[in-house]
């Protein structure tokens, strides 16, 4: 399933892409795609645009390589952050249509059909599954709307009816307790 | 946004992974980000702490035809030469260049029709107008056991957002095969060897298609022009 999947050497990979090789590309794809095809469908909720953004994410990729810096993380993490600001950007500007009720149902009203629900059968993530279960259920759902169905701050307050700065003072202080939770 | 502070640094670069700042914010955060080596780790360790959010029953199998669109598209590729440089789109005299050529090749073509076939054992030779139902013929096909050639008779003008798509489907074949993008105004050759097959009665058609072509393993977008092939 979705692990960290240490047996493949991703920064490896990535570097072989930044000498032009396509194979490293193509064993990429061949390992991630359907995952990160997955994480932009739930972003912008649309197959055909999802695999647009995948088809361009995977040219930035490509174009992209030769400025990787494994000091700064892992390649998979890098991989994932492109296809996810690819989504975002795509939404940003207004291209989903579908509206964002949707999203919310699957945090707010039932947890147990959500994403977090999945992560806690993973065991790879149990530890950010314990973190997160720190949070009280609003700031929970506040770091899994943004990351997971990729809602703006500005979306997410309208959504749960609090104002701004409050859902961004949440979301900075969450994070500060994810963080010195996770180290 | 404070970057001195540690703990507001880490706070920022976590909502800027997260996604969700607003574009002002986000603009402040990437102009620090290229000169703060600390914000740049800070970034990397956040874009590995939250991959662990990918919900874990997420996986969508993508469609078959996807990599081959993206290997396609990849600078270097030949499909991709036309459409990464769009100036030409704009250029008069190109397209009256091109529109000189696809004059002569149908002249040279003509030629080539009302010469008298080699004696000896022919290979077949296939040719097909495709036509825009109403307007004429825009582009000929002609075919042997080797090549395929795609000639422009009449300019066509896609968008800026929009590409030409080549397809075959053999007669009582399922579905159309893509033949791949191809550059507007230009001639085209393809192995044969990449068609599904080659006889008479074969369909060729062009399809008008998003950016990047067909999202689908069929056309999605209207039929520019199509026609059948006869044996010569």
């Amino acid at each position: 399933m979705n692990s960290l999947q240490p047996d493949f050497d991703y920064e490896a990979a990535i570097r072989r892409c930044a000498l032009g090789e396509r194979a490293a590309l193509h064993a990429l794809y061949e390992r991630e795609a359907r995952w990160l095809l997955g994480v932009a469908i739930r972003i912008v909720r649309r197959h055909e645009l999802a695999n647009e953004i995948l088809h361009d994410a995977f040219l930035q990729i490509w174009q992209k390589a030769s400025g990787f810096d494994a000091a700064l993380g892992s390649g998979r993490g890098w991989i994932y952050s492109i296809v996810r600001y690819r989504a975002l950007d795509v939404i940003r500007n207004g291209e989903r249509e579908q509206p964002i009720d949707a999203a919310l149902l699957d945090c707010l009203e039932d947890p147990g059909e959500g994403p977090l629900a999945q992560l806690s059968r993973n065991s790879d993530t149990q530890a950010l599954h314990r973190c997160l279960h720190q949070l009280d259920d609003e700031r929970r759902a506040c770091i899994l709307l943004a990351y997971v169905d990729g809602l703006s701050q500005r979306q997410i307050a309208e959504q749960i009816g609090s104002p701004l700065g409050t859902v961004k003072a949440w979301i900075r202080r969450s994070l500060i307790t994810l963080k010195d939770c996770l180290s | 946004m404070n970057f001195s502070d540690e703990n507001d640094l880490q706070a920022s670069a976590g909502e800027y992974v997260l996604g969700g700042l607003s574009l002002d914010e986000r603009e402040i955060f990437e102009v620090e980000l290229q000169r703060n080596r600390a914000l740049a780790a800070a970034v990397g360790q956040w874009q590995d702490r939250l991959l662990r959010l990918v919900p874990a029953a997420a996986a969508v199998e993508p469609p078959a035809a996807l990599w081959q669109r993206i290997e396609r598209n990849l600078p270097g590729s030949q499909a991709a030469v036309g459409r990464t440089d769009r100036r030409w789109w704009d250029n008069v005299r190109f397209w009256r260049a091109w529109g000189l050529a696809g004059a002569l090749a149908v002249l040279v073509l003509t030629f080539l029709l009302v010469l008298p076939a080699p004696s000896g054992v022919a290979p077949a030779r296939f040719i097909a107008v495709l036509e825009t139902p109403g307007a004429g013929a825009r582009w000929i096909v002609q075919a042997d056991a080797v090549s395929v050639q795609l000639i422009p008779v009449a300019a066509v003008a896609p968008g800026a957002k929009q590409s030409l798509q080549f397809w075959t489907k053999q007669l009582g074949a399922a579905g159309p095969t893509s033949l791949g993008l191809v550059a507007a105004n230009q001639r085209i050759v393809i192995p044969t060897s990449r068609l599904p097959g080659l006889s008479a009665n074969q369909l060729f058609e062009v399809t008008l298609e998003p950016e990047h072509g067909s999202p689908l393993a069929r056309p999605t977008g209207p039929v520019l022009a199509l026609g059948r092939t006869v044996q010569l």
